[in-house]
């Protein structure tokens, strides 16, 4: 679905002004507020700033509502809270002025990018090194002291900054600050050939890389609207779901470490390890990077490795949820995941929460059941959903879901199609084109122009972009002790977030 | 309860893979290997044009014509393998982890189909040498520059019981104040940099700088964006480079026992 005039869009222009006034959410077929997907800018054939709006309004399909700015934008951020960063990232990258917006501090730029330079619409040659100002937000009052942490952490993990407000050991509030792993990878894209931008998506997130060269190869097949072949479509749901399982039994494994429960831990890690082994034997790749492109795969795995890989898989689920039990049963395990950390439903409505933070807040979402892609159509799965949204329930929403993706892969694997893995696609001429996928954290969208070959834009919806300004809602009221492991029981991506 | 825990521990298998079987390896890191015999002009041509980063060059000396291959560049693609009729294959191992830069570079004679520089051979250190090389323990403290975070689940990997750096007295700690050795991933992004300095000025002295990944060796695929100050070298003194994207955790434990193993012979 496509409204393409301003006045069939979820913004309307008042009358004598080029500033929109009014908006008006989209609504679902069961008149609930849709979802808000993403944000973004592009440019139209006139070099014209175009910023376009994707809904959820559980139909297959997404809603996508194009507006063409004249002057500035009115924020939908009051309304619509989930919206607020996206806006900013639009202000960064192309200047478009976002009036009525509560917080217009640039996100995606730090002190040293200097005012009124915009990559997406601007040269990029040599920007001067700058020393802005940026200002954390202040809680005031008596006996609360400030904590920052970061960019640089105590372990091997991505850089963030951390800003948080303390009374005693109890967070009042926390600030983040991100994108220090800025990588202007949307800009990157532009002028990639095609069928060579899997190596950068595969380069967003690394330990999601197989959902992101998915995701991107979708959405130039949905731009050709050509057809993969069915043997490619189960290979790549068998990938999909093996990086679930693997990402699931890591994130159950760090939420261990986290509380000094190193069996659990070591034991995850294990299991994790030997299903990376595995992958590497079958497939000569532990990440499953270089495998999808557009139009499928670059190779076959034959009868032998799709028998080796998926006993494999299954003797990892095995052992995974045999250990899972464990690790649950385990009162001191118990004491430290319940009750921490909770994040609340209407929070994580409102901020339009994805994956499976959504779903252990209560909020029944899945992309591969709600907008089916591939192969997934032909599969049936239960979405687990609970409503409790505290650490225990993020870690058993993943243990489910490690035992739904194991089966799959068996379920695929035994009856994988036979025939080639990659069709020849026609990338001549103006193409657009969109997909989504559900990757281990959650709703990955991929939004692609292309023209003679070539990337013109590519815009990536990241879960973690959309879940991270979540994760402090749920860190308020907790002691700073239990930090780590919220955010752990969160498992985002910073370099996913920052692109 | 705590029985199970402590049942279960001890019903596990001992896992960790011996020394000998990481060293040089690289499975599953998907770096080319070039077979020289096979090497035609055309083909190197073809492998020149197909490359994202511009890993594979053709350089040109007294009228005589080289392919190079810089490990450091290489993102692991693949799209090399099938141009090259049977000209380039997945490696089984990698010569050069942890070498200076200029040695991640390996030519071929076009002409003779000879190579032109050869590498050291792949480290071979034993367990007890290995104790030697670095006295009782090396301390390590790892800093994502700007990675995708493909590197650090490799890293930390390495702390996993089939890796198990502990054994060789490789330890991960919090600090760069407690560190002998910064573990750099990612290409430095312009919002990192001073964040990278910063943390390289407290490591005291003498310290060493090991730039792991494509990344960090060279700004892999991300080279030249406008978000990017380069490679790790661009901004502190680096000693090592580890290749790879992401690279192993055995391409890891060679590059990083390649590098104390030159530093200790300096």
């Amino acid at each position: 679905m496509k409204g393409e005039d301003t006045d069939s869009g979820v913004l309307r222009m008042g009358e004598n002004d080029s500033t929109p006034v009014a908006f008006t959410r989209p609504l679902t077929k069961n008149d609930t507020p849709a979802r808000l997907v993403t944000i973004f800018g592009s440019l139209g054939r006139n070099g014209k700033k175009l910023v376009h709006y994707v809904f959820d309004v559980a139909d297959p399909a997404y809603l996508e509502t194009i507006l063409t700015v004249g002057g500035s934008i009115r924020s939908i951020s009051p309304e619509v809270p989930a919206a607020a960063w996206y806006e900013r990232e639009l202000h960064d990258q192309y200047g478009i002025e976002i009036a009525g917006h509560p917080d217009l501090r640039p996100l995606i730029f730090h002190e040293n990018w200097p005012d009124g330079v915009y990559p997406m619409v601007d040269s990029v040659e040599g920007v001067p090194w700058s020393s802005r100002e940026y200002h954390f937000m202040q809680v005031q009052g008596k006996g609360i002291a400030e904590v920052s942490v970061g960019p640089v952490h105590a372990g091997i993990i991505e850089p963030g900054h951390f800003r948080f407000s303390v009374i005693g050991d109890t967070v009042l509030h926390l600030e983040l600050r991100h994108f220090y792993t800025h990588k202007g990878t949307e800009k990157l894209f532009e002028g990639t050939l095609l069928n060579a931008g899997t190596m950068v998506a595969e380069s967003v997130s690394g330990d999601n890389c197989f959902a992101h060269a998915v995701a991107y190869s979708q959405a130039v097949e949905n731009a050709c609207r050509a057809d993969v072949p069915p043997r490619a479509s189960a290979i790549r749901l068998i990938g999909l779901e093996f990086e679930r399982l693997v990402c699931h039994i890591s994130d159950v494994g760090g939420m261990c470490t986290d509380v000094g429960f190193t069996v659990g831990a070591a034991s995850a890690v294990s299991i994790k390890e030997s299903l990376l082994q595995t992958s590497s034997k079958c497939c000569g790749t532990r990440y499953w990077r270089g495998v999808a492109v557009p139009g499928g795969l670059r190779f076959s795995l034959d009868a032998a490795k799709v028998l080796e890989f998926s006993q494999a898989v299954s003797l990892a689920a095995r052992q995974f949820s045999d250990l899972a039990s464990v690790i649950l049963k385990t009162p001191s395990i118990q004491n430290r995941f319940e009750t921490s950390g909770i994040l609340r439903r209407d929070a994580a409505r409102e901020l339009a929460t994805v994956g499976p933070i959504a779903r252990a807040s209560g909020i029944n979402l899945d992309v591969r059941r709600d907008h089916p892609y591939g192969h997934y159509d032909r599969v049936r799965f239960e979405v687990p959903v609970t409503h409790y949204g505290d650490v225990m329930a993020r870690a058993r929403i993943r243990v489910e879901e490690a035992a739904t993706s194991a089966r799959l892969i068996q379920e695929t694997a035994d009856a994988l199609p036979s025939g080639s893995v990659l069709v020849p696609l026609e990338l001549l001429g103006e193409l657009h084109g969109s997909s989504a996928v559900e990757s281990p954290r959650g709703e990955l969208y991929y939004w692609l122009e292309g023209q003679e070959g070539r990337v013109t834009r590519c815009h990536i919806k990241s879960p973690s972009f959309q879940n991270w300004p979540a994760m402090p809602f749920a860190v308020e009221d907790n002691i700073i002790a239990d930090f780590p492991l919220i955010n752990k029981s969160f498992n985002l991506s910073y370099s996913g977030c920052d692109r | 309860m705590i029985f199970d825990v402590i049942e279960r521990s001890l019903r596990q298998p001992n896992r960790v893979i011996p020394v000998e079987s990481l060293l040089g390896n690289c499975d599953g890191g998907r770096m080319p290997e070039v077979i020289a015999a096979r090497l035609t002009p055309p083909i190197a041509q073809k492998l020149v044009e197909v490359c994202p980063t511009a890993a594979f060059r053709i350089e040109k000396h007294d009228r005589q014509l080289s392919l190079s291959l810089s490990y450091g560049e290489c993102i692991g693609c693949g799209r090399c393998f099938e141009p090259s009729e049977g000209a380039v294959v997945a490696a089984k191992s990698i010569p050069c982890c942890g070498h200076a830069k200029a040695q991640l570079v390996r030519d071929w004679d076009l002409g003779s189909r000879a190579e032109i520089t050869s590498l050291d051979p792949a480290p071979e250190i034993v367990c007890g040498q290995i104790h030697s090389l670095m006295g009782k323990a090396l301390n390590i403290r790892q800093l994502d520059a700007g990675s995708c975070n493909g590197c650090e689940a490799e890293i930390m990997a390495l702390t996993n019981p089939y890796y198990d750096l502990e054994r060789f007295g490789i330890h991960f700690v919090a600090s760069p104040k407690h560190a002998d050795m910064l573990l750099v991933t990612g290409p430095v992004t312009r919002n990192m940099a001073d964040a990278v300095r910063a943390t390289y000025e407290a490591v005291p002295a003498r310290k060493l700088v090991v730039a792991v990944g494509a990344c960090g060796c060279s700004g892999g695929i991300f080279a030249g964006s406008y978000a990017i100050v380069g490679a790790v070298d661009a901004l502190i003194p680096v000693d090592g480079y580890i290749p790879g994207c992401p690279p192993t955790p055995a391409m890891l434990v060679t590059g990083i026992l390649g590098v104390l193993r030159r530093c200790t012979a300096n």
